[in-house]
């Protein structure tokens, strides 16, 4: 889907930036600040930092939930000042309500986009949904009797019931365990490609971007956290978690990755200072393998591991 | 397994309760007569606790009483004298009443404060100094203003049994959870809703918790208060046969006001169940 | 003649509003006599009471003030010397108005003279001027005019209807307060022996927790009347303790009927002498038992502010207290006397009778706004009290008492603790029987004398501060004069049914004389006080 190049900007950030004000003895201190990027329609977005960089933050921006010090987001042309139906967000815990079954939280979403709808049309989406994400059986049961997979996928399939138009993610399957992230990965897979959602996801894990996301931002760390980097996805969009490691992209890519959360953290502040960077345009790369690297890329200068980069 | 746990925790009760009675019926055995040296005319005018009969009385008696009590609950002789059921109604509707009007103003209040760090701020030293005040220190007040004494007992029970349920409402309104609230933010829930249909449930069992505190003291505080104004209620009948040194009696009442303030704190411990959430 | 005289007899004046018969009121016929100044006619003195046949009013023209500047000249001629008037023209002028105003019908009943009102208002209404009822009488006769009113006026009715409304009892549910004392007898016995019944109330007699709440509930209009201490319905009309209202006593409920008692463990300490350091307790602060309590200490040489300690404790729970050793003795009011004794917990040092022989106690208490609101039925509830009183101040009567007042919704004590208080032979608690017959006795004429007593201690112990007019105040709050009418016309046949004839009387009291004539020497008189 991202290789129509003239898809619109459906995200535009613009010089956003998060500042505490001064409290006490400590000084005012900047979580993140310039940063710009922009998400098309329908891609998939992964941002990946260490923690304190403000990825949660940042997600909260764009939710609406909390506001920039400075800069803005503009989301289908108009500026986000507050939180939308459109932009739905599945939180790091579940945050289903505790006394409602899996049926009652999605209705409530559902009930809260079309209000005028009657009890059988919610049910009916609700339903949709509820298989969508597999659960079927589970609709009378109240959080407390699923499991943490379970109530994940709850909150995936209420935040999709309202059909947003982005899909913000926040480190959702985090507080699982590897099976079960697994396989929740995979579906989460099926379903965007089947709706082609644009989707901002926050993650720690690498695989999981290389899995799901079209291109992945590289954040360095806080404070005054920036955009290091944008990785383009250079695996096909058509992958499995099974099969997508034997693709020679891959180890391109994932090396890369892990060269910057691992070994590259100590030097940001080097590489921001290079006069090359430019925080508007921060720089795209995309990793490919030996064989690939010749003028056919698009972005200038497909790299792998270290070269040329200090 | 469950039922056996159950069983053998009765069974102690029941045993705990046979040595207290025991022991009770030992230390109240009557002393020497000391009628026989007696002026038999002198002795016919003077009662059993002068002749060396403990002024206590044993369980037998107090148990013999209460039957009697609970054998004819709605006797009605006049405004004097009614049955133990009459007062017992007359004290349970004075609570409620009191109890129902403090709930009526403690929970839109509690979401007030709970919701606006303003307001929370501006009404604390109000509460702060409010809420120690002893009922029978408002009941005089209440009676030199509001002159009925009925108004004056519900009046003073809503002064005292509103508290926790405000406390508690606060409390509870202001420690829900933030992401239950971001959840409705993003969804563009109304404040209205979002205060029924979010903050009201997840508040709900402290709010109960609260109610549950405040019936037990608006129970206490109508005793009380009944003792001091009389009328018709089981702290008048307390004071009545208080009057008459009637121990027994008063043992009796004391019995009935434990049991109507257990019931009332079950009925309130089930509903509390009702709204309480598994997280 | 006036309003009570015959309306249908012509020869005589009837109310006219004037002596000449010719004016409404006596302003318009003082301004009339004085001559107005645009006035065009005036009056001349009529010179007989039994009148001319035909009178005419005679009309004199004075276009202009007299000139001799006073404006009772009636001569028309005026030139300016004082006014020349017929000899003894005003004398007899005088003694005509005063005869008119005098006037009242000789002897007759109350509903012949209900009657003669009524025509009289009638009458007046119709014809506006005596004159013109006496002209109209003469040209037709009385039995004629009396006809003719009839037929347009329904007379009889209307005489019949004031009848009614003499003695209308403006409510007969009442509601009195009484606290579960003996001294409340008279107050409680009339509801079950039907003395409430007899004057037409239906009455409730409603358990008060304690004085404070009989005096909140009273001042509040729960409680139409009220079982009270003798000083609070004066404290209650000075101001002293509660919001100043004017309170009446009609009739006290007891005199004597009280005891101090000691604990058991004091039988050796009977002497007063002895009590440095002991805890009593009263009921209230403004009770007789306080000040006979004070009294008594006072005359055995012990200040009750320094060297005892006095505390106020509800009854019932200074025979507890008594048993828990928190207090040494009490003086409070029975059967809570009696009662220390039934328990074995104490016994009787000395009754109150043998500090003042027939004290008063406690009072039969309504507030004056009662009593202006509800005349009639007020007075049928002094008649029940009374008649109350004077049944328990017979002694053969006293077990039948007893044995009413003592159940559950009276006084809630065993028969035997009321009746030895009623009765007076009693166990003493110190393995006696004793037998004194006014133990406890009930004549109910609320003496002035007694008020200014209860004042003078108020002012030695500094209840009440500063000047107290103590014959103001005992005679507005204690309705003694008109207790002595009511008990007159009752005619009770007990020992205290006739009523004295004095308001005011001397007492002894433990050796000193009080004389009501002197309330503030005999406060100075005394060595410990607080003024």
């Amino acid at each position: 889907m991202t290789d129509d190049k003239t898809q619109e900007v459906q995200i535009k950030i613009e010089g956003l930036s998060k500042a505490f004000p001064a409290q006490g003895d400590a000084g005012a201190m900047v979580v993140f600040d310039e940063i710009w990027c922009s998400v098309l329609k329908g891609e998939f977005v992964c941002l990946i930092g260490h923690s304190g960089c403000g990825k949660t933050t940042l997600l909260n921006i764009l939710a609406g939930l909390d506001q920039a010090t400075s800069g803005a987001v503009i989301v289908g042309g108009e500026e986000v000042t507050g939180p939308s139906l459109h932009r739905a967000v599945v939180f790091q815990s579940h945050a289903l309500m505790p006394w409602m079954t899996t049926m009652g939280n999605i209705a409530f979403a559902v009930k809260s986009r079309w209000p005028q709808w009657s009890k059988a049309e919610v049910q009916a989406q609700c339903q949709k949904f509820i298989d969508l994400v597999r659960l079927e059986g589970a609709e009378g049961k109240k959080p407390s009797q699923l499991s943490g997979g379970m109530k994940q996928r709850v909150g995936i399939a209420r935040a999709l019931s309202i059909e947003p138009r982005i899909l913000l993610l926040d480190e959702p399957f985090s507080a699982l365990d590897a099976l079960t992230r697994g396989s929740l990965q995979d579906e989460l897979l099926s379903i965007c490609n089947n709706t082609h959602q644009t989707v901002f996801m926050i993650t720690h894990d690498i695989d999981e971007a290389i899995l799901l996301s079209d291109k992945i931002i590289l954040m360095t760390n806080g404070p005054q956290a920036r955009i290091c980097e944008i990785v383009e996805n250079s695996l096909p969009r058509a992958r499995t978690r099974g099969d997508m490691h034997r693709h020679r992209n891959y180890y391109p890519l994932r090396n890369h990755l892990i060269e910057f959360l691992v070994n590259r953290s100590e030097g940001f502040d080097a590489e921001l200072a290079d006069p090359g960077y430019d925080p508007r345009r921060p720089p795209v790369v995309r990793p490919v393998a030996e064989e690939d690297r010749d003028g056919t890329a698009d972005k200038p200068v497909a790299v792998s591991a270290a070269a040329g980069r200090r | 397994m469950r039922a056996s746990i159950r069983l053998r925790a009765l069974v102690v009760s029941v045993l705990l309760f046979g040595l207290f009675a025991g022991a009770w019926h030992l230390s109240t055995l009557s002393g020497a007569d000391t009628s026989a040296n007696m002026d038999p005319e002198y002795a016919a005018l003077i009662g059993a606790t002068a002749k060396g009969a403990s002024a206590m009385p044993g369980p037998l008696t107090v148990a013999a009483e209460i039957w009697k009590h609970v054998s004819n609950p709605f006797y009605d002789k006049g405004p004097n004298d009614k049955g133990v059921g009459i007062q017992l109604g007359y004290s349970i509707l004075r609570v409620l009443s009191g109890f129902l009007l403090a709930m009526i103003v403690a929970v839109p209040l509690g979401f007030l404060i709970g919701m606006s760090e303003i307001m929370s701020k501006a009404l604390d030293p109000f509460i702060q100094i409010m809420k120690p005040i002893s009922p029978l220190a408002w009941m005089p007040l209440a009676l030199y203003t509001l002159k009925d004494s009925t108004v004056s007992s519900v009046f003073v029970i809503f002064i005292c049994s509103i508290w926790p349920m405000l406390v508690n409402t606060t409390f509870g309104v202001a420690s829900v959870r933030r992401e239950w609230i971001d959840v409705a933010r993003t969804l563009e829930v109304g404040r209205l809703r979002t205060a029924l249909a979010v903050i009201l449930p997840a508040a709900a069992p402290t709010i109960l918790t609260g109610m549950r505190i405040s019936i037990g003291i608006a129970w206490l505080v109508i005793v009380a208060a009944e003792m001091l104004v009389g009328g018709t209620g089981i702290g008048y009948f307390v004071w009545n046969e208080w009057n008459n040194l009637s121990i027994t009696n008063v043992i009796a009442a004391i019995f009935f006001i434990g049991l109507i303030g257990m019931v009332l704190d079950l009925v309130l411990a089930y509903l509390g169940k009702l709204v309480t959430y598994a997280e | 003649m006036g309003a009570f005289a015959n309306p249908f007899n012509a020869d005589k004046l009837l109310w006219s509003g004037c002596p000449c018969g010719q004016h409404r009121s006596m302003l318009e016929h003082q301004m009339a006599m004085a001559g107005a100044k645009a006035g065009r006619f005036t009056c001349e003195a009529v010179e007989d009471r039994d009148l001319a046949p035909n009178p005419e009013p005679r009309f004199v023209d004075r276009p202009r003030a007299p000139a001799c500047g006073d404006a009772s000249c009636v001569d028309p001629d005026c030139s300016g010397e004082p006014p020349r008037r017929a000899p003894g023209a005003a004398e007899r002028e005088q003694a005509r108005l005063d005869a008119w105003l005098d006037d009242e019908p000789e002897g007759g009943d109350t509903e012949e003279t209900i009657a003669r009102c009524v025509e009289s208002a009638v009458v007046k209404g119709m014809f506006g001027t005596d004159m013109n009822r006496r002209a109209f009488l003469r040209a037709v006769g009385a039995t004629t005019a009396a006809a003719a009113i009839a037929e347009i006026f329904p007379l009889g009715a209307a005489k019949a209807l004031a009848q009614e409304m003499k003695g209308k009892l403006e409510k007969t549910k009442l509601n009195v307060g009484f606290v579960p004392i003996t001294c409340a007898t008279p107050i409680i016995m009339a509801k079950p022996m039907g003395f409430y019944k007899k004057y037409g109330l239906d009455v409730s007699v409603i358990k008060t927790a304690g004085w404070a709440v009989s005096r909140d509930k009273s001042l509040s209009g729960e409680y139409d009347a009220a079982h009270m201490l003798t000083p609070m319905p004066l404290a209650i009309t000075a101001g002293a303790g509660s919001v100043a209202k004017p309170w009446t006593m009609p009739a006290v409920e007891n005199i004597n009927g009280q005891a101090i008692v000691l604990a058991k463990k004091h039988k050796d300490k009977n002497d007063p002498r002895m009590w440095k350091g002991f805890k009593f307790a009263v009921p209230f602060q403004y009770s007789m038992h306080n000040f006979l309590l004070r009294y008594y200490v006072a005359e055995h040489g012990l200040d009750p502010d320094k060297d005892i300690q006095i505390r106020v404790l509800p009854p019932p729970e200074m025979v507890a207290n008594l048993r828990a050793d928190n207090v040494d003795g009490y003086l409070s009011p029975d059967p809570f006397n009696q009662r220390a004794v039934y328990d074995g917990v104490g016994f009787i040092h000395i009754l109150t009778k043998d500090i003042w022989d027939k004290h008063p106690c406690c009072a039969f208490a309504a507030s004056q706004a009662f009593i202006d609101a509800n005349p009639n039925t007020f007075l049928a509830l002094w008649r029940s009290i009374l008649d109350a009183t004077n049944f328990a101040s017979i002694k053969s009567n006293r077990k039948e008492i007893s044995k009413a007042i003592a159940p559950k919704n009276y006084l809630n004590q065993p028969v035997t603790v009321i009746e030895q208080v009623l009765t007076g032979r009693f166990a003493d608690g110190l393995g006696k029987v004793r037998n004194v017959p006014d133990r406890i006795d009930f004549d109910p004429f609320p003496w002035h004398s007694m008020a200014v007593w209860i004042l003078t201690q108020m002012k030695r112990w500094g209840y009440l501060k500063g000047d107290v007019n103590y014959k103001k105040l005992a005679e507005e709050v204690y309705l003694a004069t008109d207790a002595q009418k009511l008990m007159a016309e009752m005619k009770l046949d007990g020992p205290y049914g006739k009523p004295p004839k004095t308001t005011y009387a001397k007492y002894s009291i433990m050796g000193r004389t009080f004389d009501p004539a002197n309330p503030d020497a005999y406060v100075d008189g005394f060595k410990i006080k607080r003024t």
